[in-house]
């Protein structure tokens, strides 16, 4: 498919519409809108996939982060000293380090994308399931192990402090009410 | 298929099907109601809420209580365009169209959220986070299981997946796929044994606050989107549009409303189930089962 006009306005649209709702993060005082805000700026990018032909990786990037942003608002509220985040409060702190990291990071990256020479190649022409396979376990085989080793660690390490039963008893123990049998007056 | 002939076809499907939907969660309710009841119940209580008078509660986030019932509505919309009615569809060449299905529904959850946060009140707020536990608990069983029917098809398009399933219906090959499409799906749509996000012992939950016409688009959205899960269901794992005799389209009819009623049966007739037990249940038995049932399909597509 040779990308026409149309291709070029709806990745100019979306890219711009990511840039504004990321910024509008920062402006909400509602948690609950800065999580979405920033969903909606990588639903912006999952859409500007989408119309680069890149169909299955937008929309997974779509799906992914759904989920991501809710557990993300959810974390955000709860380590808030503010029950439930239901009152206004600003998104912005510690002004000039965020400010000098901000425009830091921007220097870097724009200078990596002026400077870096991306290659040009075409898509491979065998069967994209086979590029991928010698890929995955070919020339990028260390990254992807590391990265797959690091995350199996993770999932581990979130299954043990997340489960009910461990090396320190149940979870719920001494967090139900204690018995209400008075009468009998031991209190166990 | 113009965008348009595609957008009046799936609005006629969401708006008759939710009508079908709930005139059948009616009749189950019981039958001193009668049945002529039951067809303009819809009617009556979507003029009763447009009427209604609209209450609002303390600073609530004004637009995103706006905002959240258009959405689940436009996310049960997109989800129901990849699925193919009949044999040659435009909406069924979609590439990835079970990908946007799982997207739009997994994006349910923000919707229900933002519905239950926006009135600042605590007892839809507490309905908004039963949502969301019960969602992150059976979202990847939910997924898995729509992915797989995408394993013997070779394709991610819904289209190509009715094909596949010319000599046997997934519901068959893939045996423990239905069940646990319905239990997720009940549970996304917070329908039946699954609707504690809209308790009555949290007066009413995400939607304790909501009344007049947000509540009626919240209402219709909801039902839209159970027409939505009935027809992918049916498409991925019932043959959809195949059958004998029959014209393709009214195959694809039947079956999901076998679908919904179902659904619409199983919400009347099973208990509820509480949330912290239900995040156990997804988290213990039903991701496991769904991991089996990938397994299971690719050995046998292999």
């Amino acid at each position: 498919m040779t990308p026409g006009p149309l291709a070029y306005f709806l990745v100019a649209a979306f890219g711009i519409g990511a840039v504004v709702s990321g910024w509008l993060v920062f402006r909400t005082d509602s948690m609950l809108r800065a999580a979405y805000w920033l969903m909606v700026s990588f639903v912006a990018v999952g859409a500007m996939l989408v119309v680069l032909d890149a169909q299955f990786l937008g929309l997974i990037l779509i799906l992914m982060m759904s989920g991501e942003m809710t557990i993300m608002a959810i974390f955000m509220i709860m380590f808030m000293m503010n029950p439930a985040g239901l009152n206004p409060m600003t998104m912005v702190h510690q002004h000039r380090t965020s400010i000098i990291a901000g425009v830091g990071s921007f220097l870097v990256l724009a200078w990596v994308g002026v400077v870096a020479e991306f290659p040009n190649r075409p898509a491979p022409l065998e069967d994209p399931t086979i590029a991928l396979g010698e890929e995955l376990l070919g020339r990028s085989m260390l990254v992807f192990e590391s990265a797959g080793v690091a995350l199996l660690a993770v999932m581990i390490g979130a299954i043990a402090l997340a489960a009910k039963q461990g090396r320190f008893g149940d979870a719920f123990e001494g967090s139900e009410e204690p018995d209400m049998d008075v009468a009998s007056g031991d209190r166990t | 298929m113009t965008a348009l002939g595609i957008l009046v076809q799936v609005m006629a499907l969401l708006v008759v099907g939710a009508y079908i939907f709930v005139v059948a969660d009616r009749l189950m309710v019981g039958t001193e109601t009668g049945v002529r009841a039951a067809l303009v119940y819809p009617v009556r209580r979507l003029s009763f809420l447009l009427l209604q008078p609209v209450t609002t509660t303390e600073r609530p986030d004004f637009e995103a209580w706006i905002l959240a019932p258009s959405l689940l509505f436009g996310l049960a919309a997109v989800g129901a365009v990849p699925i193919p009615l009949d044999a040659p569809s435009a909406g069924g060449d979609i590439p990835a169209g079970l990908v946007l299905f799982g997207a739009a529904m997994l994006i349910v959850l923000v919707a229900v959220y933002i519905f239950g946060w926006a009135p600042n009140s605590a007892l839809p707020m507490i309905g908004g986070y039963r949502f969301a536990a019960m969602v992150l608990s059976v979202g990847i069983p939910f997924s898995l299981v729509v992915l797989t029917t995408a394993i013997p098809a070779e394709s991610l398009s819904v289209g190509m997946i009715v094909e596949a399933q010319s000599n046997l219906w997934f519901v068959i090959e893939q045996p423990l796929g239905l069940p646990i499409y319905l239990v997720t799906a009940a549970a996304i749509a917070f329908w039946g044994p699954f609707d504690l996000p809209e308790g009555s012992d949290l007066a009413g939950g995400i939607a304790a606050e909501a009344s007049g016409p947000r509540l009626a688009t919240w209402r219709f959205a909801r039902a839209a989107l159970m027409v939505t899960l009935a027809l992918m269901g049916q498409a991925v794992f019932l043959g959809g549009y195949l059958g004998p005799v029959l014209p393709g389209w009214l195959w694809t009819v039947i079956k999901t409303l076998i679908l919904l009623v179902i659904l619409a049966s199983a919400g009347r007739t099973l208990a509820r189930m509480r949330v912290q037990r239900f995040v156990w249940f997804g988290w213990v038995i039903l991701l496991p089962l769904a991991l089996v049932d990938v397994f299971l399909s690719g050995w046998i597509a292999l």
